[in-house]
């Protein structure tokens, strides 16, 4: 008898959802099926669906099964599905980039963190929608994607943020138990406050970017989007990893243990109160106060600190429109940039041609001072805390502020320039749409960002909430 | 040839089309240059001691 998944079964964490496949209470391919149809089913009322893989996820299930028969369990997540963002490279499917002069291309191979995830049985069921091109020119309306605006599961009014659109809503909405989103400067984060989910950068150079698009080869990052934190550590246990194919690895391995992290109480936090002041809607400012609150509750000590005053949002944009005018060189001088969707993102890509070498070079000068000195910031606290947006989702027909409408808020360019990890949590909702609070550390130090955000969520519920059912 | 002169004439030949979805569209070509132009200026206000070199070899620490 085919069994019944009931509605809450598809916001459960991936260790719950491991434990009912040990315990046999339903087969890998079941649960493939499962997962699939409601990609399928509701992915496109979000937008959030680019391509099903059902056809290799369901394959791929009966080997699973096998081994679960034998009870040769190859990891956390062996038979899980989970959906990637259209970036990653799924050998012999589409693979998009969410761009219109990039329809129907296919490559070879997969990308590495999608084969990583298939060496340990975790299943990729989708690949997910994201703003073209991951949004680098500099777009305005939400709506930059051959797959339409990401809309929001809380409100389908609102953007899901982008520029990993498709993997915030689609595990918001229990469409994947999680998925794989990539950040240049606040794709990863800004989706997970806006869908209410919890959203790992890694550390530059932590995770493989071979087989991704690249957009910023000094900048780029791979990372996961969870229901917790807990589950971006199983995720980024297994995606992280040294890669000879990939000039930025960092060769380093990560191993989950949260439990090793010293004691809250010997560790500072460091928060800037004028952080707030980026933020214009008293009800989420409110929001974060109470969060800060509750990190200092869990026993951290609180220190004031203010970022040096140095041009980080300059910088950060400096070196992604350098890099991306040499990667897009070819769209430009073929004039398919003029298939882009958003005409504000292939001015962008196009003027971008003009930067000038000294400013690329006087941008990586920079650079280096700002690692120096978040690197002093750093000797005073042992984590930075800040909204990951500047407010709740927006509406998807409002232009975006700014470059590409990412936060305005310092330590989202800084962290990203200085390649610093970061960690955004659900933190409490307005008017029904969810607010996230970003947790930043030194490099390589996932372990202390993921201790903070696990007891972060065994002292709350935000992270449980789930959105209305689609109409 | 340079890029910008690339550049340049393909935006002579071809120019970009206005935002369907806004009601008013500004230049965005002329923005986004000015952006560029912006950036490159902002970035020349920082001083940089002769010493610190370009982050080739980025990695994080």
């Amino acid at each position: 008898m085919k069994p019944n998944f009931p509605e809450e079964f598809f916001y459960l964490s991936l260790a719950e959802i491991q434990a009912k496949l040990r315990a046999k209470e339903f087969k890998v391919k079941e649960l493939t099926e499962a997962w699939c149809d409601r990609l399928e089913n509701r992915g496109p009322k979000y937008n959030a669906l680019a391509h099903s893989l059902r056809k290799p996820a369901m394959k791929a299930a009966k080997y699973h099964d096998k081994d679960f028969k034998r009870e040769r369990f190859r990891s956390p997540l062996h038979g899980i599905p989970y959906g990637a963002k259209d970036l990653l490279s799924y050998a012999g499917h589409p693979t998009e980039w969410g761009a219109p002069p990039f329809k129907g291309q296919v490559f070879k191979e997969h990308a590495k963190v999608i084969s990583k995830l298939e060496g340990v049985g975790a299943n990729c069921i989708g690949k997910l929608a994201m703003v073209e091109l991951a949004g680098g020119g500099g777009y305005r309306y939400p709506n930059a994607s051959s797959t339409g605006p990401g809309l929001n599961p809380w409100d389908v009014t609102r953007w899901s943020g982008g520029s990993s659109s498709g993997s915030g809503a689609a595990v918001a909405a229990g469409l994947v138990p999680f998925a794989l989103g990539s950040e240049t400067w606040g794709s990863i984060l800004t989706p997970a406050a806006y869908c209410g989910v919890t959203g790992l950068r890694p550390t530059y150079g932590l995770v493989s970017r071979s087989g991704a698009m690249a957009l910023s080869w000094t900048m780029d990052k791979i990372g996961p989007i969870c229901r917790t934190a807990e589950d971006c550590g199983l995720v980024l246990q297994v995606i992280a990893g040294g890669d000879n194919d990939d000039p930025g690895s960092a060769g380093k391995s990560f191993y989950y243990t949260p439990e090793y992290v010293r004691p809250f109480s010997e560790m500072r936090i460091g928060w800037n109160p004028a952080d707030l002041d980026a933020v214009d809607d008293p009800a989420v400012r409110q929001a974060l106060r109470e969060a800060v609150q509750l990190l200092l509750k869990l026993g951290f000590q609180v220190k004031e600190v203010k970022l040096p005053d140095l041009p980080y949002s300059t910088v950060a944009s400096t070196l992604i429109g350098c890099e991306m005018a040499s990667i897009f060189e070819p769209l430009v001088l073929d004039g398919r940039v003029r298939q882009l969707v958003d005409k504000n993102q292939a001015a962008g890509i196009v003027a971008a041609t003009e930067y000038k070498a000294t400013d690329y070079l006087k941008a990586m000068r920079l650079r280096r001072v700002i690692q120096e000195e978040m690197g002093k910031v750093f000797d005073g606290v042992d984590v930075l805390i800040s909204p990951s947006t500047a407010g709740v989702a927006t509406p998807i027909n409002e232009p975006l502020a700014g470059i590409a409408g990412r936060g305005r808020l310092p330590l989202g360019a800084a962290g990203n320039v200085a390649g610093l990890p970061a960690l955004s949590l659900p933190c409490g909702f307005v008017r029904n749409l969810p607010v996230g609070i970003s947790v930043v550390s030194r490099a390589f130090q996932e372990n202390l960002l993921l201790a903070v955000g696990k007891q972060f969520q065994a002292q709350t519920d935000w992270h449980k909430r789930r959105p209305p059912l689609p109409a | 040839m340079r890029r910008r002169d690339l550049a340049s004439i393909f935006l002579t030949a071809v120019p970009i089309t206005a935002q369907t979805t806004a009601t008013t569209a500004p230049d965005d070509l002329t923005t986004a240059r000015e952006r560029v132009r912006a950036a490159g200026a902002e970035l020349a206000k920082t001083a940089v001691p002769m010493a610190t070199e370009p982050a080739f070899q980025f990695k994080a620490y």
